[in-house]
């Protein structure tokens, strides 16, 4: 990739992400949201993070991998058991997911 | 302004000062994933060390990278990303209330450092202190934001620098599923919301060879239409969230 692209793509999101925070701000500074806005948006928040744990958990190298990477999924489930226990904590929530992660990976090899 | 108040302005600061420390390391192995895939995907290394500071969402950009490794067209990798970032601009709406005083350049420099752990701890302030003026609540803000803004761009050029030392059998890459795994957690608190989770989640992987890798785009689409779906079918009591 050029330094042009490569500019072009961090300005680029840059500017357009720094719209999206100041949209709402500035257009509803003096009145409130329509309500059908506020909710779809609402239902967009969960959708987005599934996604992004979704692809991160079952692809890698761009494709997806199937069961070989099964002790992936056993930690995502204990971190998830973390997480709803902790309240989202973040600390606890990566630092018990990476250990068991580890932990699975060793037993399967080991296997 | 009177003494007292500038006091509780300053101990606001300092509130969010030390809060934001503690929780700080925690992005650490995050940080430096999205530092490493920045200049895995190719990205030019000053653009990759100014994409933190520029962008400041860590989930936009590691699904930028995702996608330009993935060689998606740029235009994709940049509207990819922005979907990502959509949900900010709900962070926007709930401050707005906030900054109804400010002029526009301040409300302008208020929204550009929102993200959403941000968010999260103002979000938590108000409910501990209901009674909190918004001058204080943005002092609070402005503490979060010294803590987490520089810390946010170091780490990520710590990966940048230092990415390709850190040995694969680390596994490091999986903080971010793991991050966003505890910010999950508290984004499904009812029915619908799950079920757009879920939609989101499957959408995702099983579009993700979907052509011009639109499937980021297409998994927030589909987890709308499922919650919109899922409040139809459920009675409104099992909706409260």
């Amino acid at each position: 990739m050029s330094a042009f692209e490569s500019w072009l793509i961090v300005l680029g999101l840059g500017i357009g992400t720094f719209v999206i925070r100041y949209s709402f701000m500035g257009l509803f500074a003096n009145r409130d949201m329509p309500t059908w806005l506020a909710h779809g948006l609402q239902l967009i928040v969960p959708a987005i993070f599934a996604a992004i744990v979704a692809t991160g958990l079952f692809i890698s190298a761009g494709q997806f991998d199937g069961l070989a990477l099964w002790p992936r999924y056993a930690a995502a489930a204990v971190a998830f058991a973390v997480a709803l226990k902790t309240q989202g904590n973040i600390l606890a929530t990566v630092g018990v997911g990476m250990l068991a992660l580890h932990a699975f990976t060793a037993l399967r090899d080991w296997l | 302004m009177p003494a007292t108040e500038q006091k509780d302005l300053k101990k606001a600061f300092w509130d969010g000062v030390r809060e934001t420390l503690i929780i700080v390391p925690s992005y650490l192995p995050f940080a430096v994933v999205c530092g490493v895939a920045a200049v895995n995907a190719g990205l030019d290394f000053g653009a990759a060390l100014a994409l933190p500071g520029l962008v400041y969402g860590g989930s936009s950009q590691a699904v930028l990278a995702q996608l330009l490794q993935g060689a998606a067209s740029l235009w994709v990798a940049i509207l990819s990303g922005l979907v990502v970032n959509l949900r900010m601009a709900i962070y926007g709406a709930a401050m707005a209330q906030h900054v109804r005083h400010l002029s526009v350049p301040k409300r302008m420099l208020a929204a550009a450092f929102l993200v959403d752990n941000a968010f999260a701890f103002i979000q938590q302030r108000k409910e501990k202190f209901p009674a909190v003026g918004d001058d204080a609540l943005l002092s609070y803000y402005a503490g979060i934001t010294v803590v987490l803004w520089p810390a946010w761009i170091a780490f990520c050029a710590l990966g940048a620098f230092a990415g390709n030392i850190i040995p694969s059998s680390w596994q490091l890459d999986f903080a971010i599923p793991l991050a966003f795994i505890a910010t999950l957690s508290q984004a499904i608190r009812s029915w619908p919301l799950a079920a757009a989770a879920i939609a989101g989640a499957v959408a995702s992987v099983a579009l993700f060879a979907l052509p011009l890798k639109l499937g980021m785009i297409a998994a927030c689409l589909l987890g709308l239409l499922a919650g919109l779906i899922a409040e139809r079918l459920l009675p409104p009591s099992q909706e409260a969230a």
